[in-house]
């Protein structure tokens, strides 16, 4: 029990970010406790003190998690608990409580308060300019422009930065292996993964074998991608090129 | 021009004609033209759990067709007899003029450097990209259900056929994702990334609006100090400075919110959780007459309950959790047992979804 309670104090840390030295979850705690203090409202304390409290509760109660993970299946989304504290809402409310009348400049103090103890949403790494109404990588787009049939489906070998978003703008396209192979915890194996991606150098007679066990119409390779042979010593053409990718063409396969 | 025309009509019109239902229930002061769009978007939700879920479970073959037909007939039915109370019985208030002169007062200034907060996080979700790897799912859920008119029968990471993921699949908010697309004859990705936060985010903050507007519309007397007005534009600045900056790690609803709005699951954290507050808010505010709360918002708590099964499987359990949790205390400070069994009648569709979500998680074991 004792483990469980510190894997739930673990969780809470990196869900408030603690590790990484933000504190906003310091101006909540803070706020509760002021509400605790001083609200009178009886309604508004069961919604605002006494269920964020109670949720806190449970959220570091180990036979809660035990009945949630068992529940769930799953341990990974236990931090959603913390959805329901609703930080930003009780924190808003109890802080505007707090700034009384002093609104001009407590409004610029909470607001001070919040950039220095929080984080920039959009300072994050996974965020860049669109390329284009999808919001997908452009070269994805154009490599499906340039390689989606007509009618039916076809199987594309694709590198591991498109896996993610060639069925997004193409579901004609089918893939050997998808994002789940890039996910190391959930340790799935693929072979044609493993001589994709996982060889230093790709063994090109094996290589070809697999894919066209699928049999892949298509793989997609970065140009700088090593191989031990041309793919096109092996029945490929270079079809074409996106960007830093080649495109070959399994010449073998008549209705590709 | 069409799908815009498109978009107005199934993510404005629609919706807001569905809330009149639930707003034809509660007193005519109370109706105000955010409580009616919300309430008709979790009206909304609420149907197409009813046609869609049915439909995945059950119906193999272009059961994103099926769904989509029962949906389509569901919520015209509902826009017209909710038009059809108004026309009958209700007003709306709250339609007032835009007071210009009033940006030059304190609380115009304030609500102007809301509206540009507001406006820029509308501007980085249209005009920026944001990489989440749950999209090689959810996203293409949504379009292999545009372009095969199937739901969860196909395996959204390679294309492959797949048995059903239960709990994934009762979460069907990708396919009203879809279902929108279809409508619009818009790319299905192209709506989830751009279409959905232009509607969605403003759609969140209309709720905090509400929420704000309980809490400080009143001139009351609490704990020593006097709420006005003027505390709503800050508390907006305040909610839309907590989601910008919110992004503390990777798992708050503030950086679902901004980074992955289209998903069921930050709807469900951005949206559903924060609607549960603002319909206990209403339902704790008791009609002064008679101490009963209105059916208006019975109505709503259901939509709400029902929408977070949209969401997401998980979203069912905590709603669950904040309803108990809060109600439990509600009976204790209230001494009112009785409000134990009306929030639980009102969450039996979570119930009946936990069932449903059991059973077919478990089903194999009978066999």
């Amino acid at each position: 029990m004792w483990g469980i309670f510190l894997e739930s104090v673990v969780i809470f840390k990196n869900y408030m970010g603690f590790h990484q030295n933000h504190f906003l979850a310091g101006i909540y705690l803070l706020v509760l406790l002021y509400l605790w203090l001083v609200e009178k409202d009886r309604r508004r304390r069961i919604l605002f003190v006494y269920a964020p409290t109670l949720i806190l509760f449970l959220f570091f109660c180990p036979l809660f998690r035990k009945v949630f993970v068992r529940l769930m299946e799953d341990s990974e989304t236990y931090y959603r608990l913390l959805w329901l504290l609703q930080m930003s809402i009780v924190s808003a409310y109890g802080l505007i409580r707090l700034m009384g009348k002093h609104r001009r400049i407590g409004l610029a103090a909470v607001c001070l308060a919040i950039v220095a103890c929080g984080d920039y949403v959009y300072d994050s790494e996974h965020i860049s300019r669109a390329q284009n109404a999808y919001h997908l990588p452009q070269a994805a787009v154009d490599i499906v422009d340039m390689i989606e049939p007509e009618e039916g489906r076809i199987t594309v070998l694709v590198p591991a930065d498109l896996i993610y978003y060639v069925r997004q703008y193409s579901t004609d396209i089918e893939l050997p292996y998808g994002r789940e192979m890039l996910i190391a915890r959930w340790d799935y194996y693929n072979a044609m993964y493993e001589a994709m991606e996982e060889a230093e150098v790709i063994d090109t007679p094996v290589f070809a074998e697999l894919a066209r066990t699928y049999p892949c119409a298509y793989v997609i390779l970065k140009e700088d991608r090593e191989m031990e042979e041309p793919l096109t010593d092996y029945g490929y053409s270079d079809y074409g090129r996106v960007g830093e990718y080649v495109i070959y063409k399994d010449m073998t396969l008549q209705d590709s | 021009m069409l799908p815009v025309i498109s978009f107005i009509f199934w993510l404005l019109i629609i919706p807001f004609c569905i809330g009149l239902i639930p707003a034809n229930f509660i007193p005519a002061e109370k109706r105000s033209p955010g409580f009616v769009l919300l309430s008709g978007y979790f009206g909304m939700w609420a149907l197409f759990e009813i046609a869609a879920v049915p439909a995945v479970l059950w119906v193999e073959y272009n059961n994103f067709k099926a769904a989509s037909a029962v949906f389509t007939v569901l919520t015209l039915f509902c826009a017209a007899a909710g038009i059809l109370l108004l026309c009958r019985n209700g007003i709306i208030v709250g339609w007032k003029p835009f007071p210009v002169k009033s940006l030059l007062t304190e609380a115009g200034i304030m609500w102007l450097i809301f509206f540009l907060l507001l406006g820029f996080q509308l501007y980085r979700a249209a005009a920026f990209a944001s990489f989440d790897g749950d999209d090689a799912y959810y996203v293409v859920e949504s379009l292999i259900a545009q372009e095969a008119g199937v739901m969860y029968r196909i395996l959204p990471l390679t294309g492959g056929s797949t048995g059903l993921d239960v709990r994934h699949a009762m979460a069907v908010f990708p396919m009203w994702v879809a279902y929108i697309s279809v409508r619009a004859g818009v790319h299905a990705t192209i709506v989830s990334h751009v279409v959905m936060p232009l509607a969605l985010i403003p759609l969140t903050y209309l709720l905090y609006y509400e929420i704000g507007r309980l809490l400080f519309s009143k001139t009351r007397q609490a704990g020593g100090h006097v709420f006005q007005k003027q505390n709503l534009p800050s508390f907006m600045i305040i909610m839309a400075m907590f989601q910008i900056f919110g992004n503390v790690s990777i798992y708050t609803n503030e950086t679902f919110f901004l980074t992955r709005t289209w998903q069921g699951k930050a709807v469900a954290g951005a949206l559903v959780i924060p609607a549960l507050f603002w319909v206990f808010m209403q339902i704790y505010d008791k009609g002064v007459k008679n101490g009963r709360t209105d059916a208006g918002i019975w109505i709503l708590f259901v939509s709400v309950n029902m929408a977070a099964g949209v969401c997401s499987s998980i979203a069912v359990f905590l709603v669950c959790i904040l309803t108990a949790v809060t109600t439990f205390c509600l009976a204790v400070a209230e001494r009112d047992w009785k409000i134990l069994f009306k929030v639980g009648a009102a969450c039996i569709p979570n119930v009946v979804y936990m069932a449903v979500y059991v059973f077919m998680a478990y089903s194999y074991l009978l066999k």
